[in-house]
């Protein structure tokens, strides 16, 4: 069974990710503030070179995406 | 030999736990039965149900207690007989033993969204399909579409 988001390189993680926040966002206003703070990510990441740690950077939620 | 047997008669109804990675909605409850929207189709789940894992769609699963709820639910969007909660995908995992595990990422009842939100933010998702910049945007507004507008349509109906 193919889907359209696979068909258009979206993974499983991230179609259900995008869907949740789609569903938090039509939330009422009291429960929306609630179901918001799920969405936020306190990732954070550093590519390590040589023994040192590079640059620190976050992962943003929204996109998702994470360029190294 | 692994030929399916005959179901044994349940002497107990269907127990559902349906959860969530943030909350539990339900934890081995005995209800009559659960409908579900699967990507495979519309089901009805009750006991004896055939195993399955069900992924589900953006939509509403409605978890009826008991056959005899008829009399008490008088709300816009509660449905006679079970309560709709609109989930935002997950799984549904039938059990051989009449146990049903349904997963969500999130799930909350029709009541608890609000229309305006919902229509806005649908008209805007609808914008950045077709205007948006980069095609990984315009994928991920389609994604947004797709459930918005079932979500409009779980309210309109129930």
């Amino acid at each position: 069974m193919s889907f359209a988001w696979k068909a258009a390189g979206i993974s499983y993680l991230k179609y259900t990710q995008i869907c949740a926040r789609a569903v938090r966002n039509a939330l009422k206003e009291e429960q929306r503030l609630i179901a918001q703070r799920r969405d936020e990510q306190g990732l954070k990441f550093a590519k390590w070179e040589s023994g040192k740690q590079g640059e620190l950077k976050p992962i943003d939620s929204a996109m998702g995406n994470v360029s190294v | 030999r692994w030929y399916a047997t005959e179901a044994s008669a349940s002497t107990s109804g269907l127990r559902l736990s349906f959860v969530l990675p943030h909350q539990t909605i339900y934890k081995g409850v005995e209800v009559q039965q659960v409908n579900i929207a699967a990507t495979s189709g519309d089901m009805g789940i009750l006991a004896s149900h055939v195993p399955s894992i069900e992924q589900l769609r953006p939509g509403v699963v409605e978890v009826i207690e008991n056959a005899n709820a008829t009399k008490k639910f008088f709300g816009e969007y509660t449905n006679k007989l079970g309560t709709n909660y609109l989930v935002s995908g997950g799984f549904a995992i039938i059990n051989p033993n009449s146990s049903l595990d349904i997963n969500a990422v999130e799930a909350f009842p029709l009541e608890d969204f609000s229309p305006e939100a919902i229509r806005a933010n649908l008209a805007e998702a609808q914008r950045t399909a077709t205007s948006g910049s980069s095609e990984e945007e315009r994928n991920i507004a389609k994604v947004e579409v797709e459930v918005l507008e079932s979500l409009q349509s779980a309210l309109g109906s129930k």
